[in-house]
């Protein structure tokens, strides 16, 4: 049961890093992108590869998929400077649709459908880490510095930037601000963190494929991130948590045939998105939208 | 470097078939209000769209401070000192008060501002004197979306306050305002007029343009008619029969 619990933890924290990164594009910046699993997949290859090929060290591993997934994401970051809106939204899933394609055809550097296997076990400078517990700590560290830096850059300066663009881009290119640059940085950023995560997430499943990296995983981690609620540091691990422990929480529900655990869950999800939308539209930890 | 801060010479856009402006010219002259007048679709939002660069100009030229500023895009304008307001205020609306007007004087496109500790307390104190001349001080931490209809109007008016630019394009920036707004609104841009801001001015409210307006410049269809001190345009039967619906042949 412990086990069980470790690893559901380890899970929830990744994809918690993944959503936290997906909102700096969706909720500070209002950049709606449907690729993010793109990125997450980058650092998970970029990760696994370094760890196969040369050192498993984790650290080094999130620094080469941070660095990789945050140079290809000028890949994004080109049509986000040209197009607005749902322009962007159809970019973003052209680019996610054609990296499934890459990461399922590009054998010597993803494995193809099959991926990558024998990921060895995560170091630290030399120190054994692969133990469930001293990784998930390690996860919870990445977490926490992940959510402190999002919550400086996001008081400051740069953070009101890319929320008044948010709010309206040709007001804010009215006041000075240089848009493009400023879009460019939050996809990077957010593409670089996703990296990290996918680093995290290869040397926990000692194991990647395409599968982890399409389009319904975009779509999950956007979910996670929209019934959280966007633009707060809360609302995407409270996503995280909704979505990924939903599915494990109905399994221990006795009522509940195995079998019918998918349909059951498509409809609590289903229901529970409708009445969101409709009642808390800012999602479960967002700002309530009440007028004085 | 010349006297006027801001020059239009021969500006022209057309929209497919439609000519929404033809041939203008404008002179802005320093220290005072000039006022763009003329009925709907005159015009007068596009004249401020082609100057600020949010679209290009068909043909013509825009000199701030006599500079050409035609192709440049509008984050680099607004640095040379012209600030807007749009018609439909577009408020940074799920920020508060305060960071709307901080937001609109931090122009560094990287994570954080150059200037260190002395800088940002300077931006504070802009922002802080444009909070107290516009009245929104105990609304700083507001959210925009939820403040009244007048105080967004002011809210506005305290972003390009606290810019310090010398030249303000105001769209509407008076409509809808209760008398008792309107009055605190023109003694706001009294005063910056006082301090020697440039201001052009659009408003349908023709008590508001008179108490104003220095000069104005009178629009239909695109093109620029007339262009005088407010007594000589409003006392013309046949611009105030435009204005009010009268077509010209």
């Amino acid at each position: 049961m412990i086990a069980y619990l470790l690893n559901l933890a380890t899970l929830a924290t990744v994809f918690g890093i993944l959503a936290a990164s997906l909102n700096l594009l969706i909720g500070y910046a209002g950049i709606f992108s449907i690729a993010h699993a793109v990125f997450f997949g980058i650092g998970a290859y970029t990760g696994a590869q370094l760890a196969i090929l040369f050192i498993p060290d984790v650290l080094l591993a999130c620094l080469a998929g941070g660095v990789l997934a945050g140079a290809l994401s000028l890949c994004l970051a080109l049509p986000a400077l040209r197009v607005r809106g749902e322009y962007f939204v159809a970019a973003s899933l052209g680019l996610q649709m054609m990296a499934v394609t890459l990461f399922s055809e590009a054998h010597s550097l993803t494995g193809g459908h099959g991926g990558l296997v024998g990921i060895p076990m995560p170091t630290l400078f030399g120190i054994d880490i692969s133990e469930p517990a001293t990784f998930l700590v390690f996860c919870l560290l990445v977490l926490g510095g992940v959510l402190l830096a999002i919550r400086m850059l996001m008081r400051g300066s740069f953070g009101r930037a890319l929320m008044a663009i948010r709010d309206s881009e040709s007001a804010a290119e009215a006041f000075g601000k240089d848009v493009p640059r400023l879009k460019t940085l939050a996809v990077g950023l957010g593409c670089t963190l996703a990296g990290v995560a996918g680093a995290l997430f290869a040397f926990y499943m000692a194991f990647v494929n395409v599968e982890s990296f399409t389009l319904e995983q975009s779509i999950l981690v956007m979910a996670m991130v929209i019934i959280g609620g966007t633009a707060t540091l809360a609302g995407p691990l409270v996503g995280v948590l909704l979505l990924l422990l939903l599915p494990a929480a109905l399994s221990f529900l006795p009522f509940i045939p195995p079998t019918q655990i998918g349909a059951v869950q498509q409809l609590i999800y289903g229901g529970a998105m409708t009445l969101l939308m409709i009642f808390r539209p800012a999602g479960l930890a967002g700002q309530s939208t009440g007028r004085r | 470097m010349t006297d006027l801060p801001l020059s239009v010479r021969g500006l022209n856009k057309k929209f497919g078939g439609l000519t929404a402006v033809q041939d203008v010219d404008l002179d802005l002259q320093a220290g005072i209000c000039t006022a763009l007048v003329g009925p709907n679709g005159a015009g007068k939002t596009t004249i401020f769209n082609l100057i600020t660069g949010n679209i290009p100009p068909d043909a013509g030229e825009v000199l701030v401070n006599g500079k050409p500023v035609r192709g440049m895009v509008p984050h680099r304008i607004a640095r040379m000192g012209v600030a807007r307001s749009f018609q439909d205020l577009r408020l940074f609306g799920r920020m508060s008060v305060r960071d709307n007007v901080l937001a609109a004087i931090e122009h560094s496109a990287w994570l954080w501002q150059p200037g260190g500790g002395a800088a940002r307390r300077a931006r504070e104190a802009a922002v802080d004197a444009a909070l107290d001349r516009t009245g929104l001080t105990a609304l700083a931490d507001a959210r925009a979306a939820d403040l009244a209809y007048a105080e967004r109007k002011f809210l506005s008016m305290a972003r390009i306050l606290a810019t310090g630019g010398r030249i303000w394009l105001l769209d509407e920036p008076a409509s809808g305002l209760d008398p008792h707004s309107r009055a605190r609104f023109v003694s706001l841009v009294r005063s910056a007029v006082a301090d020697g801001v440039t201001i052009c001015l659009i408003e349908h409210n023709l008590d508001i343009v008179t108490e104003l307006a220095t000069r104005i410049a009178f629009l239909d269809r695109g093109a620029k008619l007339a262009e005088g001190e407010p007594q000589a345009i409003l006392r013309d039967p046949e611009l105030i029969g435009i204005y009010f619906g009268e077509r010209r042949t």
